[in-house]
């Protein structure tokens, strides 16, 4: 038997979208309208062809990466999990943890079943035993809602490995993935040391395969339509198609489905284009760096290339910064942010990090007299690579990238203050602004 | 009856014993309130109020227990039992978990005592019977900070009916006893 196809997805001017084939403004997605537009979760079990090790190799030749921020190949984690001593563990992660990001929130809350038949499938293909979808512990109505999809599920017994919800923490770094692998074995939300990593060691010392929420969705339609589909999309190198949210200055904020190596600029285009002359873009998230809009707006969205750019593809955050906003004000607050989230735990984010956000903070709104600069830049050598997890690496990306790209605002602010623009309301999300919700 | 782990019910069932938890927690109040007046009337003796706030705290506990059990054994959310009784142990929303572990720690203080007050004597049992004013809005507090329907109206409205009733309970007593001291 042949998987279904969607005749739709053959054709190479549709080959988008993929994962939001089926989606509706207002209406989450029932098993129903999910069975008819993608087929039935195919079955990989029994025997012959279909067995666990080769849905393994299908993700492989797909060249599936994590769409979490990582960008690791998924078929080579799922093998080093499959391989692991004793029953595996998958974890499936829905607690989107950047402010600039919505597609994991938009894939949970309008096609559930993708990534529910997602994580089926993973746990087949490692055979594992436990099954978690983990979401923020605070979204009452996202939790109804996939108590409501999973009960649709029960009730014609479709997951033979029961996926059990999870509400974690509503801090940034409870959502790192060994954050999550402590907090489900009990311990607190916070980052641990690797290795081991949660393949090796993961929830209570098994194996644990632990998998961005959207990543596990191209993973049903991959089980579904094979690896050559999959590849149709997207550049040879980085196939396939990703979420990306766009906002800031364009005219049509949201998410929007692309295929991976689409520039950078095309994606504010999808989006509307830009709403007033844009002067950077925030390309990744928080972990991620500002391009210079001229040389940004080429700048392909994937991995290598935006690895390259000094960047990072993150979760595919694209956030447009107006020429009437000050970069400096921007990164200042988000590095205080960053700098308020850390667990706790490691000198470089528990002394660094606030030094840091202090010193940028004093660029951006009082003036250097010639120093801050200097002093911005030393400050991020004696915090980069030196904590247990990525956290303060990720806001030293952001700090240099900023420098870079504001550098002639940043020597205007060190010499003559601060920049007429950091009057400007805030662009870029902060929860704290609003959540008054700190335990 | 089977208990289903892999569900809502027991977030259900959390959510609704805590709510009936204030209530009767503020009922009882009120009456503790009115026992310590003195308050009676032709229609409504003493005894009525003290047999009452007695039977009504020990429903209290029913529904606590209810609301404690079903929290632990729901999984969504990963709380150890030990965070049931010592405050701030758990790492979910500690701050507002630790709240409603203090809050049940004293409300136990105060069965405790009640039920060997012949043997503490009445000046102990007062002494700790005190710590019921520091229980019930601690135990509110825990609930307008994690509650999961704290943002509807009527859960709202219902905190807000209960702390008028309390406010106006405790300013009677107050301005009773400054009457009886002044007399």
């Amino acid at each position: 038997m042949t998987g279904p196809t969607l005749a739709a997805h053959r054709s190479p001017e549709l080959r988008l979208p993929r994962l939001l084939a089926g989606i509706s403004y207002y209406d989450i997605a029932s098993l129903r309208d999910h069975e008819q537009r993608y087929g039935p979760l195919p079955l990989w079990g029994g025997s012959g062809r279909r067995r666990p090790g080769r849905l393994i190799d299908v993700v492989e030749a797909s060249g599936l990466t994590g769409r979490g921020g990582g960008g690791f190949p998924t078929g080579r984690k799922m093998r080093s999990v499959a391989a692991g001593a004793g029953p595996a563990v998958v974890v499936a992660n829905g607690a989107e943890g950047e402010p600039a990001s919505g597609k994991d929130r938009l894939l949970l809350t309008r096609m559930p079943h993708l990534v529910l038949d997602g994580i089926t499938l993973a746990a087949y293909a490692v055979r594992a035993r436990t099954a978690y979808l983990c979401i923020h512990g605070q979204e009452i109505e996202l939790r109804d809602a996939l108590e409501d999809a999973l009960a649709q599920r029960r009730a014609v017994d479709l997951d033979p490995v029961p996926i059990q919800l999870r509400g974690i923490p509503g801090r940034y770094v409870a959502s790192e993935q060994s954050a999550i692998v402590q907090y489900l074995g009990g311990g607190p939300a916070k980052p641990t040391f690797a290795p081991p990593r949660p393949h090796q060691r993961g929830v209570r010392g098994k194996p644990t395969l632990v998998n961005n929420v959207e990543t596990l969705a191209h993973l049903a339609l991959i089980a579904r339509f094979g690896d050559r589909w999959f590849r149709g999309a997207g550049l040879p190198s980085a196939p396939g198609s990703a979420l990306v949210t766009v906002s800031g200055a364009v005219r049509r904020p949201g998410v929007y489905e692309i295929e991976l190596g689409t520039p950078a600029g095309r994606v504010v285009t999808t989006a509307g284009g830009p709403a007033e002359r844009p002067a950077a873009l925030l390309v990744g998230g928080y972990f991620g760096a500002w391009l210079p809009a001229e040389s940004g707006w080429r700048v392909p969205m994937c991995h290598a290339a935006l690895k390259a750019a000094g960047g990072a593809m993150g979760a595919g955050i694209v956030v447009v910064l107006p020429g009437s906003s000050c970069g400096l004000a921007e990164t200042a607050r988000v590095i205080r942010y960053l700098a308020d989230e850390n667990a706790g735990q490691c000198g470089p984010c528990v002394f660094g990090l606030p030094a840091l956000a202090d010193a940028l903070a004093d660029l951006a709104y009082h003036g250097g007299r010639g120093r801050a600069v200097e002093r911005v830049a030393a400050l991020a050598g004696l915090v980069d690579g030196r904590g247990g997890c990525r956290h303060p690496d990720g806001a030293v990306q952001l700090v240099r990238s900023a420098l870079r790209a504001f550098g002639a605002d940043a020597r205007w602010h060190d010499q003559r203050g601060p920049c007429p623009r950091v009057a400007r309301a805030p662009l870029l999300p902060v929860p704290g602004d609003t959540d008054w919700d700190w335990a | 009856m089977v208990i289903d782990l892999h569900g809502p019910g027991l977030w259900y069932a959390t959510r609704a014993a805590g709510l009936v938890t204030l209530l009767l927690l503020t009922l009882s109040v009120l009456l503790g309130v009115m026992t310590a007046g003195r308050f009676s009337s032709e229609r409504w003796p003493r005894f009525l109020t003290v047999g009452l706030h007695r039977n009504l705290s020990l429903l209290v506990l029913v529904f606590l227990t209810l609301h404690v059990g079903t929290t632990v054994l729901d999984e969504f959310v990963s709380i150890p039992v030990i965070a049931v009784f010592v405050p701030f142990a758990a790492s979910y929303k500690t701050f507002w978990l630790g709240l409603g572990a203090i809050a049940s720690d004293l409300l136990l203080a105060l069965l405790a005592t009640s039920l060997l007050r012949d043997r503490l004597g009445y000046r102990s049992w007062r002494m700790v019977h005190w710590f019921a004013y520091a229980c019930w809005p601690i135990g509110l507090a825990h609930g307008l900070g994690i509650g999961t329907d704290r943002a509807t109206t009527w859960v709202f409205a219902l905190t807000v009916a209960c702390a008028a009733a309390v406010a106006a309970a405790a300013s009677w007593r107050l301005v009773t006893a400054v009457r009886v001291g002044a007399r």
